[in-house]
């Protein structure tokens, strides 16, 4: 009894305990499908080329208008579409590999996000907007985080079925339905749109944790799509909730501790996961 | 029914064929052989659309969308994809309406056509080249797309898969529907085709396929 007061107790308590774990909750929800479906797309490292890109416009965003939540997230949203988008379009015309193309952006992004810093004066800290911190959630950001997150679910709810023809088969679907490329691109968007709100929470790359880490750990728990997205979200909560505590109790920088205990949860995932965990030898092939 | 005017298909700047002229009849089942490289995927992906032609122009009257169903190459698809045989033959409704009822009837049904009952639960990554491209066959067959095109139907199929596809394309035909199938198997084509496309860097000649492919004997050596 006593123990488990201490789950719930800092969210009774403080009001910034409670707008981080409803914020980290949605956004590990909404996150899930995003990043199942990232990995089936092979386009798990466009999290990272995104959320380095946003870090530009983010900046130039506080350079212009100051610490404004509008501002910041038209500035992202920009600069991360952007970004994802100039890496595709060179990927289309040129035939360079796409991971060497969003390689490419990484240093690009990130050069050109600290440059503007620097020039913005610094008043606006790099750590920051990198690891952000999941306590300084405020009303605004939490009433945002709620849009988009369920903005999110109902846009991926309505495009699962072409999404997921598109990222199996894109022939097929293309010569039954001409949603493909529509479906691919409000996915694109809302992978954006999510990491742009999330990095205001959690910070820019934090928030990528967030999305890649459940989603490849629950490759090991399950063979079926909507499972994995279960699970995924599952273990996206139990991050945010066990790393918002470990961060209250040990004063540890929560962005990181959310991330880390994801990332626990992955390696618990690689040995113990009954889908060709390493303890599971070996592999099963015919298994139901 | 397809008619192409003129058509150049390739890679941009290499063309694989002089420019090209054919006509395939409404109704009919033509053959598409060809060494390795001369471009029958290709070809069959510029008339399904979904590669645009060097030059030239490609007809083909049906729907724009559903009329055309595309049997691709089995290699392009993720075997770890987690989704089971039923969810991947199911999706071959798109596009058809159908009350749930009939929908699970009509499944089973071609299940069973194609020899795939009880492997409905099976993960993609469990079933056999073979299994999976009957998997394929079977979601062609729930469209009822006017104009099939099949790329190499045959490939990894056994003897008994090969014979149950031929059935398949012959029944396709006998209900009117035009067919188009990449085949190297030259004694199987000539068996059972009307007509054939032979495909060469110099051009493509289409013709009976009795005339087009020697008998088998003579093929084995020369």
């Amino acid at each position: 009894m006593h123990f488990a007061a201490h789950l719930w107790m800092p969210f009774l308590d403080f009001v910034f305990m409670r707008r981080a774990l409803i914020g980290g909750l949605v956004l590990a929800c909404s996150t899930a499908p995003l990043g199942v479906f990232l990995i089936l797309r092979r386009m798990s490292l466009i999290g990272d080329a995104v959320a380095h890109g946003i870090l530009p416009g983010a900046a130039l965003g506080f350079w212009f208008a100051g610490l404004s939540l509008p501002a910041l997230t038209l500035g992202g949203l920009g600069a991360g579409l952007g970004m994802a988008g100039l890496s595709a379009w060179i990927t289309r015309r040129t035939g360079l590999r796409e991971d060497a193309s969003l390689a490419a952006i990484y240093p690009i992004s990130l050069a050109a996000g600290v440059l503007i810093l620097g020039i913005a004066g610094k008043r606006l800290d790099l750590l920051h907007l990198l690891f952000g911190s999941a306590l300084a959630v405020d009303e605004t950001t939490l009433t945002g985080m709620l849009w988009v997150s369920g903005f999110s679910l109902i846009a991926m709810a309505l495009i699962y079925k072409p999404l997921l023809l598109d990222t199996l088969d894109p022939l097929f679907l293309q010569t039954v339905s001409r949603l493909g490329p529509l479906a691919h691109g409000l996915f694109l968007t809302l992978v954006v749109l999510n990491l742009v709100i999330g990095f205001q929470a959690i910070g820019a790359l934090m928030v990528v944790g967030l999305m890649m880490l459940p989603a490849i750990a629950s490759r090991f728990w399950s063979r079926r799509l909507p499972v994995l997205i279960a699970v995924s979200a599952v273990l996206g909560c139990l991050s945010v909730w066990l790393g918002l505590l470990l961060s209250f109790y040990y004063s540890l920088p929560s962005g990181p501790a959310i991330v880390l205990v994801a990332g626990a949860g992955y390696l618990l995932s690689v040995v113990f996961g009954p889908v060709h965990g390493l303890l599971r030898r070996p592999p099963l092939l015919s298994s139901q | 029914m397809i008619t192409c005017t003129a058509l150049r298909w390739g890679a941009p700047g290499q063309p694989l064929t002089p420019p090209v002229d054919f006509n395939l009849e409404k109704g009919s089942l033509t053959g598409v052989i060809g060494a390795n490289g001369t471009g029958k995927s290709s070809l069959l992906k510029v008339i399904a659309g979904l590669q645009r032609p060097l030059a030239g122009k490609v007809s083909v009257e049906a729907p724009r969308r559903g009329g055309l169903a595309f049997l691709p190459q089995q290699q392009h698809l993720d075997r770890q994809f987690p989704i089971s045989l039923q969810e991947l033959v199911a999706a071959g409704f798109w596009g058809v309406q159908l009350s749930p009822q009939r929908r699970s009837q009509r499944l089973q049904a071609v299940l069973a056509d194609w020899c795939l009952s009880g492997l409905e639960q099976r993960p993609l990554m469990a079933l056999s080249g073979g299994q999976l491209q009957r998997a394929l066959l079977a979601r062609m067959s729930l469209t009822e797309s006017p104009v099939l095109l099949l790329d190499e139907p045959h490939a990894a199929l056994d003897e008994e898969g090969q014979a149950l596809c031929w059935k398949h394309i012959h029944a396709w035909h006998a209900s009117g529907r035009t067919l188009v199938v990449v085949c190297h198997d030259l004694a199987s084509v000539r068996h059972h085709t009307q007509n054939v496309l032979q495909i060469k860097s110099t051009g493509c000649l289409l013709g009976p396929s009795k005339e087009l492919i020697r008998p088998q004997p003579q093929m084995q050596v020369a």
